[in-house]
Order: structure tokens, then C-alpha cells, then sequence
């Protein structure tokens, strides 16, 4: 294989890597190892950290306050990507059935959303869900289709709604790229030897596109667990979720080892949950998609 | 016609109608997604011409809430910085990045495993760790949350090193993953021919691997600028008191009230976001077959 | 067998939007026979194929199998199975499960199951390969998968699209006899489409030549390289010479023109109207050459002159051309049997001599 630079590409190549190398390693690395390091001090009287070593901050974690907040995290984060599940097979099944000249335009019609800000897509369902001023109340109560404004806003559906309405093209994408590969005599075949449109499903369809389905779920499963916009937007500041705790130890309560030992629990789930993903797909699979 | 023609076509005619049954509800459904993905995005914008301070009754179309944010300094000032922030960053962080890329995909060498899980991590940690992971460093190393003093088109602009430091750490992954998958599709032996046709590597590169490259390096730098442009929780927590870019503000006015002025302002950003979508359409199509897939992924 | 026909169309036709894909096709195949339907790429034929299994609806027209009317019934409740072009092999299942996928789905218990794909591994010749994936297999390992898994199922008809299209050469055509004898083996109606004229001359019992949408010709394979009815069918199967002609008698042996010579020929499907111009299709093994003068051609033979232009030896036999006008040529095989007397050389006179029985006379399109 011709190379564009000779001989050394072990040199040659760190040469071409030193820049991000040193930028990453000092402003991503580094910091990634001093939280882990502050995970283990104590908290200083005015925020900061005095340097003696503890295991109190990880015992914290455990504790129900703060790890019943952590199991609703998981909670939410997983009911978001079954739902987004459930929405989105369908819908990318939909797209990959399409003529082909319209399925270009309804991916871009999935891409928009894709590319416009999440806070602004998050508070496009705040003036929506708010339980008196909302557009959905305000709209059903003046119809008197309801007496009480129904409880939208502040609470784990308000949570879940926003995320599901913000992650779903993430979902969709992959499992589109899925069944667009899916060679559509498999189905024909699976037809002809008497499977029905159940069978064919469950049979073809579903195990064929599970790289893709792996593939959305961890793009909405990872992004919906450290949530802190659509908890903090569309939650009303009773409903949390982990990313809010922990930016609380830091904005409010200056507990900052206690932070970083949060955020170290939640970075190492999240890291499992990738290699898990690494294991289960092949190389191939995942260039796929 | 057989005997059996009657209980055959009754058969035939179930199967017809749960066909087009089947289609018609898998349409349905189809645009039903869709009006759930652009309902909430209509009511915002149309919510921004409405001549009231409610966002959920309708009272006369007006543009006053355009007129106030044009006179909102705070606004503009904070899309100043807004613009400026991803400007830099992502003149930064397209050389690192497009760099890195080209040493991941085309060598082996010792160290690249490592190399490939300090690029990859920064997409998949969510942004609030990477936000305090920032946080933290800038705080005790005391190093950029100086503020960086500049005259950006006759605005004058404090931006902490810290926000862009921050942004250019993120984009630099962003940039590496789309520039690798544009030369993992490069045909190689192209470089080939061009060796075979007496031009030396360096002429090689410059004739025939960047060319190939330019789509990927453009589609890298407009993601890192959406990406950049969008920030709300890493801005948020390394740009210390004082500073804001647009999502910031946009944030602190949410957390005070529900107001038509935040739809004005979503809209402008919608716009915005809309013209970098046609910008990254045309370059795709002036570019490859690069699917819109590859680049969503 | 209880009914005579396997698969029946009756004037079937298929829109896609404006393009007729099919168009008013009548057809009875066979039970128990192997037939092919001929043609180019785009003729109809494997839409005719996919109306059959189901995966097309007729736009007019009914599809019958075995007797009974299939209007919209699905690929899943007819009594068919399909041999698909680039096989559709599942990825995700191992060989054994391809082919018990159709009885599965039938709820065939599971002792039977395994016994019958055991049986069908072995008629394949590709036992102990149960466990492996499609992907681990050959091109001509995959077409036997397709093949058993189709068959396992005992259908009433197999259907076969091109399913030899991606093997090379040699392979087609062991693949070609063994098909052919399977076929004879179980007995199942086959019904085979393809463009290549040689591999449905080689296996079928009925060929049916499709084009435009429309069946042209259906016959055995003699019939139709022998007796072709029109010009499509005549130029698409085997090689052979258009001489054009005057139509200057009629009956059944009607005379024809040549330039200034006249000779008797056949009519290749109806009779035409004296004075028409029309074309003369003689296959070119058909031709004798002999040198002016020579011994008496047999009686009755029609018999013309020209000029040898271009000769090519073939081994077997040797290749003329020969001009019999300004710009007629037409192309003489003539088999190597005997002595150098049967050789000719460019620039000679010849002259052309056939039994005016191989020399069909139809329409100039």
C-alpha cells in the first residue's frame, strides 16, 4: 500500500497526532483523573477540597437520598429508550419502505430536528406541558374537556417526554441505516417459505436489524442518563434526575469531592454499558451503521 | 372456474383488505411521527408572533418580540460570543482533528488503541461530566477563566480561554470520527496511480488526498460548529460568572419565566440551524456519496 | 395428479404507473414439466414469475395453481416456492435452519423437520454442512441451499429466477444437468426463467420466448429453434440468416423472390399477401454449399448463387459467408465430415441449395 509519508510511521504518525494528543491529554485526560482523585478528598469549608484521603464520598453514593436518584435516573434513562424503541422501529420502518426519492427528504425531515438545539427543543415542550399556562392545558380547559389542568409539567412524564422527543432521531437513524441494507428478497423468501407478516418480523426483520437497534439504544440510553437540560427545564425543580445532583454539588452545595465521586459512578455505568455494546457488535456491524 | 373458487376468493379478498389496512395505519403512523417531531417546533415559532406575553392563547400576530430582542443588548451581545466561541473553536479543532484523523486511519503504530479511546471518549461521556471534568481543572490549575479580550466585527468581546479550550476539547472527536470515515472510503489506489504518474508523496497529498479529503474536513467543521454553536452544559460550567453565549442566556431567561421573547429568540436560532443544514446538504452533494446516515452516526 | 395444469394464467397483464410489464398473458404450464420463460432482460418474464408466487398482484387477469384462483392471496399461502436470483439465503441462520425455515413455519413437527432437511442435505450433496453460515459457503454451496430450501417443502411448483445467473461458466453447467435431473427425480413442476437461450434449450421441456411483455412462442425446444414463428424468436434463440424477400405465390409452399431468383418456402406462423416484402429465415446448418455444375442437388431443394466473402474454420465445422446480393450475406455452416472437396475458397462461385422446408418465410419486424 502506497503511503503518502515513507519510512517511521510510528514517528510520523504521533507527529500528525501531537496536537490533539497534548490537547486531550491536558484538557480532557488530566481533568478525567483529578475527578477521579477528588473523588477520594474531602470537602473544604468554602467549596475546593482539603487533600486527605476518603472513602465517604463513595459511601455517599449509596446512600438512599442520593441512590434512589440514581435508580430513577436508570429508571427514566431506560422506560425513554424503550419508548424510543417503540416509536422508533416503526417510524424507520416507515422511511425504508418509502419510494426512494422520498426517503432521502423524510431522513432530512429527521435530520432537522437532529441539528436544532436541544434547550430550545426542550422548551418547545415547556410552553406546551406547563400545568396552568400551557398550551395543552389552557387549550383543553378552555374546550371543557377538563375541569383540573392535568399534570404534565414537574414530574417523571414531563422527564420522559422531553427526552423521548429529543433522542428518537438518534434511534431512528441507526435502525433505519439497519433495514435499508436489509436486502428485501430476505423477505420475499421468508414470504414464500410461509411465514407471515409476524414471522417475517420476528424471524428476518427484528434479528437483522439488532446492530442498529443496539446501536440507537446506546445513543438514547447514555445521552438520557446524564440528562441535565430536560430534568432541569422540564422537571420544575422537583423532578431530578443524576446530572442535576451533581451539578448541584458544584453550583449550589460546593460539595465538589462528593461531585466527582457521582460523576465517576455515573461515567464508569456508562463506560460498562459501552464495552458491553463493543463486545456484543462485531467491527463490521458497527462500521455499518 | 374450480369448485373452489368461492372460498378462495373470500380468502383473497381477507387478504387484500388486511393489506391495505396494514399500509394505511403504517402511513398513519408514519405521518403522525412526523407531525410529533415538528408540532412542538410550529407552536414555538408561531408563539413568537403572538401579540400577548402568553404562549398558549392566541391574540393578534405581532413582531414585537423580535423588536425588543434586536434591543436586548445582553442578546446580542451573548450571540456575538455565541459566534465567536464556535468560530475559533472550530478553526481549531478542524486542524487538530482532521490531523488525528488522517494518523488514525492511515498508520499502525504503538499507542493507537489508546489513542482511539482518548479520541472516542469525549462523544460518549454525557456533557455534564465532561462539563465538571473542566470545571475542576480550570479551577485548580487557575489557568482560563482569564478572559480573552477581542475586537470580533467592531464588537468588543470577553471570552474566557476556558469556554474555548472546552469546545475545541469536544470537537476535536467530532471531527476525527467524520474525516475517518471520509478516508476510510477513499479509494487508495488513487494515491497509487498518482505515485505511478511521477508525483512525489508530498504532491500526491496535496493533489489527490486532499481533494478526496475537503468534503469530509468541511462536513467535520460544520458539525463541530453546530455542536459548538448549540453548547449549553459545557459553556455553561467552565465560562465562570459574567459570560454568556446565546444557549446560556437563553437558559437563565427560561429559568425566569416563559415569555414570547425566548420564541423569538428560538426562532432566530431555528433559522440558523436550518441554513447550516442547507449549507451541509449542498456540500454533501457537491462532495459524495457520503450518505446522510454517515454523518448522523 | 388431479388437475392437468400445474399453473394457469389467464390474460394476465401488470402496470407498473404508465410501463406494461406484462401484457395479456395466456399460459398453461404443465404438471409435473420443466418450463422456462425466454427472454431479454426486461421482457416480463420475472414479473410473471413474481405474479405466480405472489409478490405481484395481476393488474388484470387471474394467477391459478393447481386449479384454484390466487387473486391477492399472499407468497405465504400458496402452495409455491421460489429459488431466488441472488439466493436471499438468511445470514443470521445456519445452513439447517435456511432450509427447515419453510416447514417451521408450517409447524411441521420437529423429528419430521429435521429427518426431511437431513434428506434434502444429502439430495444436494451437501451433507455436513448443516452448521455452517451461508456466508462460509461458495456461490454454487449457497445456489444448493436456495435449491433445498425451496424443496423441502414440497411445492407444487418451484419457481426459479436466474438462480444460475451468478455461477461461472463451468459451474452453470454442471449445475444445469444436475437441476434437469432433480427435476426429473421429484417430479415437481419447474418453472425457470432466463436469458440465456442455451441453458433453457439444454433443460427444458417447454419454452416459452417472452418479450415486450408478451409470450411470443411456446413449444418444446425443437419447436421453437426449428420452427420459430416470427423473427424475435427466430434471431433470439441460435443463430440465423434474414434474407429478404418478395412474396409471389401463396399455399402452403409459397414461392418467393430472391433478387431475380425464386425459390419455395414455408410460411413461419400466417400466410402473407402476394407482393409483400417480407423476410426468409434459413438456419445456417441448414445450408449446403456445393460448386456450380457439381452433382444434382436432391429434388425439390431451392437453390441460389453467390460468392464466398469470408470463411472461418471452426474445427467441427467451417464458418462461410457468402454474398448473394449487393448487401445480402448469409452465414453457411457446413461440417467438417469428409474429404477437401468440401472446401471453398474466398472468391469462389458457390451455390446455396436447402430443403424448402427449413426455409420460414415472416414478417420484416
Amino acid at each position: 500500500m502506497y503511503r503518502f509519508l515513507g519510512k517511521h510511521t510510528s514517528l510520523r504518525a504521533w507527529l500528525l497526532l501531537l496536537p490533539a494528543a497534548l490537547w486531550l491529554f491536558v484538557f480532557f485526560v488530566a481533568p478525567l483523573f483529578i475527578v477521579l482523585a477528588y473523588s477520594f478528598l474531602e470537602r473544604g469549608t468554602y467549596g475546593g477540597v482539603v487533600w486527605s484521603f476518603t472513602l465517604e464520598n463513595f459511601q455517599r453514593v449509596f446512600d438512599p437520598l442520593y441512590f434512589n436518584t440514581f435508580l430513577r435516573s436508570f429508571y427514566i434513562a431506560g422506560v425513554t429508550t424503550l419508548i424510543t424503541l417503540i416509536l422508533g422501529f416503526p417510524l424507520a420502518g416507515y422511511i425504508a419502505t418509502r419510494p426512494a426519492a422520498r426517503r432521502g427528504t423524510l431522513v432530512l425531515a429527521l435530520m432537522i430536528p437532529f441539528w436544532t438545539n436541544f434547550l430550545i427543543r426542550t422548551y418547545a415542550w415547556l410552553t406546551l406541558l406547563r400545568t396552568n399556562t400551557g398550551l395543552i392545558n389552557v387549550t383543553l380547559l378552555s374546550l371543557g374537556l377538563i375541569k383540573e389542568p392535568l399534570s404534565l409539567f414537574g414530574n417523571d412524564f414531563a422527564i420522559i417526554l422531553g427526552l423521548v422527543y429529543g433522542w428518537l432521531p438518534d434511534m431512528v437513524l441507526p435502525i433505519f441505516a439497519a433495514l435499508d441494507r436489509l436486502d428485501p428478497a430476505l423477505i420475499e423468501a421468508a414470504r414464500d417459505l410461509y411465514a407471515s407478516e409476524t414471522k417475517v418480523f420476528w424471524r428476518v426483520i427484528w434479528p437483522l436489524s439488532l446492530p442498529g437497534v443496539v446501536a440507537g439504544s446506546m445513543l438514547v440510553f447514555i445521552p438520557s442518563l446524564g440528562a441535565f437540560v430536560t430534568p432541569a427545564i422540564l422537571g420544575g425543580g422537583k423532578s431530578l434526575m443524576i446530572g442535576n445532583i451533581i451539578s448541584n454539588q458544584f453550583l449550589a452545595a460546593h460539595d465538589w469531592p462528593f461531585g466527582s465521586a457521582l460523576s465517576f459512578v455515573m461515567m464508569t455505568v456508562m463506560l460498562a454499558a459501552t464495552l458491553i455494546y463493543f463486545r456484543v457488535t462485531s467491527g463490521k456491524e458497527r462500521r455499518q451503521l | 372456474m374450480s369448485v373452489n373458487a368461492a372460498r378462495l376468493s373470500r380468502r383473497s379478498r381477507a387478504a387484500w383488505l388486511k393489506k391495505r389496512v396494514a399500509q394505511t395505519l403504517f402511513s398513519t403512523y408514519g405521518i403522525g411521527a412526523y407531525l410529533f417531531l415538528y408540532l412542538p417546533i410550529v407552536v414555538l415559532v408561531l408563539f413568537s408572533f403572538n401579540d400577548s406575553r402568553s404562549t398558549a392563547q392566541w391574540a393578534g400576530f405581532t413582531t414585537r418580540w423580535y423588536v425588543e430582542m434586536a434591543n436586548d443588548r445582553q442578546i446580542i451581545l451573548s450571540l456575538w460570543n455565541s459566534v465567536f466561541v464556535a468560530v475559533v473553536s472550530t478553526a481549531i479543532s478542524t486542524v487538530i482533528g482532521t490531523l488525528a484523523a488522517m494518523a488514525m486511519e492511515r498508520y499502525r503504530f504503538s499507542g493507537k488503541l489508546m489513542m482511539d479511546a482518548v479520541l472516542y471518549l469525549p462523544i460518549i461521556i454525557p456533557d455534564i461530566a465532561m462539563a465538571i471534568m473542566l470545571l475542576i481543572f480550570f479551577n485548580l490549575s487557575g489557568i482560563g477563566f482569564k478572559p480573552w479580550e477581542v475586537l470580533f466585527f467592531g464588537v468588543r468581546l470577553k471570552v474566557p480561554f476556558s469556554v474555548i479550550i472546552g469546545h475545541v476539547a469536544f470537537n476535536i472527536s467530532f471531527v476525527a470520527v467524520v474525516v475517518r470515515a471520509r478516508l476510510a472510503q477513499m479509494d487508495m489506489t488513487l494515491e497509487e496511480a498518482a505515485g505511478d504518474l511521477y508525483a512525489d508523496p508530498w504532491r500526491t497529498f496535496w493533489r489527490v488526498t486532499f481533494p478526496m479529503m475537503l468534503p469530509g474536513i468541511l462536513g467535520g467543521a460544520l458539525m463541530a460548529f453546530t455542536l459548538s454553536l448549540d453548547d449549553f452544559v459545557i459553556t455553561f460550567f467552565t465560562s465562570g460568572a459574567g459570560f454568556n453565549t446565546l444557549p446560556v442566556r437563553v437558559f437563565s431567561m427560561i429559568k425566569k419565566g416563559v415569555t414570547p421573547k425566548i420564541n423569538a429568540v428560538s426562532t432566530m436560532m431555528l433559522l440558523f440551524s436550518l441554513l447550516l443544514v442547507g449549507i451541509s446538504i449542498t456540500l454533501s452533494k457537491g462532495g459524495d456519496s457520503e450518505s446522510s446516515i454517515d454523518r448522523a452516526v | 395428479m388431479a388437475y392437468e395444469y400445474a399453473v394457469e394464467l389467464r390474460d394476465v397483464t401488470k402496470r407498473f404507473g404508465p410501463v406494461v410489464a406484462v401484457d395479456d398473458v395466456t399460459l398453461s404450464i404443465q404438471q409435473g414439466k420443466f418450463y422456462s420463460l425466454l427472454g431479454p432482460s426486461g421482457c416480463g418474464k420475472t414479473t410473471t414469475l413474481r405474479m405466480i408466487a405472489g409478490f405481484e398482484v395481476p393488474s388484470e387477469g387471474e394467477v391459478v395453481i393447481g386449479g384454484e384462483v390466487q387473486g391477492h392471496l399472499p407468497p405465504y399461502q400458496r402452495p409455491v416456492n421460489t429459488v431466488f436470483q441472488n439466493y436471499a439465503l438468511f445470514p443470521h441462520m445456519t445452513v439447517a435452519q435456511n432450509i427447515a425455515f419453510g416447514l417451521e413455519m408450517r409447524k411441521i413437527p420437529r423429528g419430521e423437520i429435521r429427518r426431511r432437511v437431513g434428506e434434502m442435505l444429502e439430495l444436494v450433496h451437501l451433507s455436513g454442512m448443516e452448521k455452517r453460515r451461508p456466508t462460509q459457503l461458495s456461490g454454487g454451496q449457497q445456489q444448493r441451499v436456495a435449491l433445498a430450501r425451496a424443496l423441502v417443502n414440497r411445492p407444487k411448483v418451484l419457481l426459479l429466477d436466474e438462480p444460475l445467473g451468478a455461477l461461472d461458466l463451468k459451474l452453470r453447467q454442471a449445475m444445469q444437468l444436475e437441476l434437469k435431473a432433480l427435476q426429473e427425480q421429484v417430479g415437481i413442476t419447474f418453472i425457470y426463467v432466463t436469458h440465456d437461450q442455451g441453458e433453457a434449450l439444454t433443460m427444458s421441456d417447454k419454452i416459452a420466448v417472452m418479450n415486450q411483455g408478451r409470450v411470443l412462442q411456446l413449444g418444446s425446444p425443437e419447436e421453437i429453434y426449428e420452427n420459430p414463428v416470427n423473427r424475435f424468436v427466430a434471431d433470439f434463440i441460435g443463430e440465423t440468416n434474414f434474407i429478404p424477400v418478395e412474396i409471389k405465390g401463396d399455399g402452403e409452399t409459397p414461392v418467393v423472390g430472391i433478387g431475380a431468383e425464386a425459390v419455395r418456402a414455408v410460411w413461419a406462423k400466417d400466410a402473407l399477401p402476394v407482393g409483400r416484402s417480407a423476410v426468409l429465415s434459413i438456419r445456417p446448418e441448414k445450408i449446403a454449399l456445393r460448386r456450380p455444375g457439381a452433382e444434382e442437388a436432391g429434388a425439390g431443394r431451392a437453390c441460389i448463387s453467390g460468392r464466398v466473402v469470408n470463411l472461418m474454420y471452426l474445427g467441427t465445422d467451417t464458418r462461410y459467408v457468402v454474398r448473394i446480393a449487393d448487401d445480402v450475406e448469409v452465414v453457411v455452416r457446413m461440417q467438417n465430415v469428409s474429404s477437401a472437396a468440401h472446401f471453398f475458397r474466398i472468391g469462389e462461385t458457390v451455390e446455396l441449395t436447402w430443403d424448402p422446408q427449413h426455409g420460414r418465410v415472416m414478417d420484416v419486424v
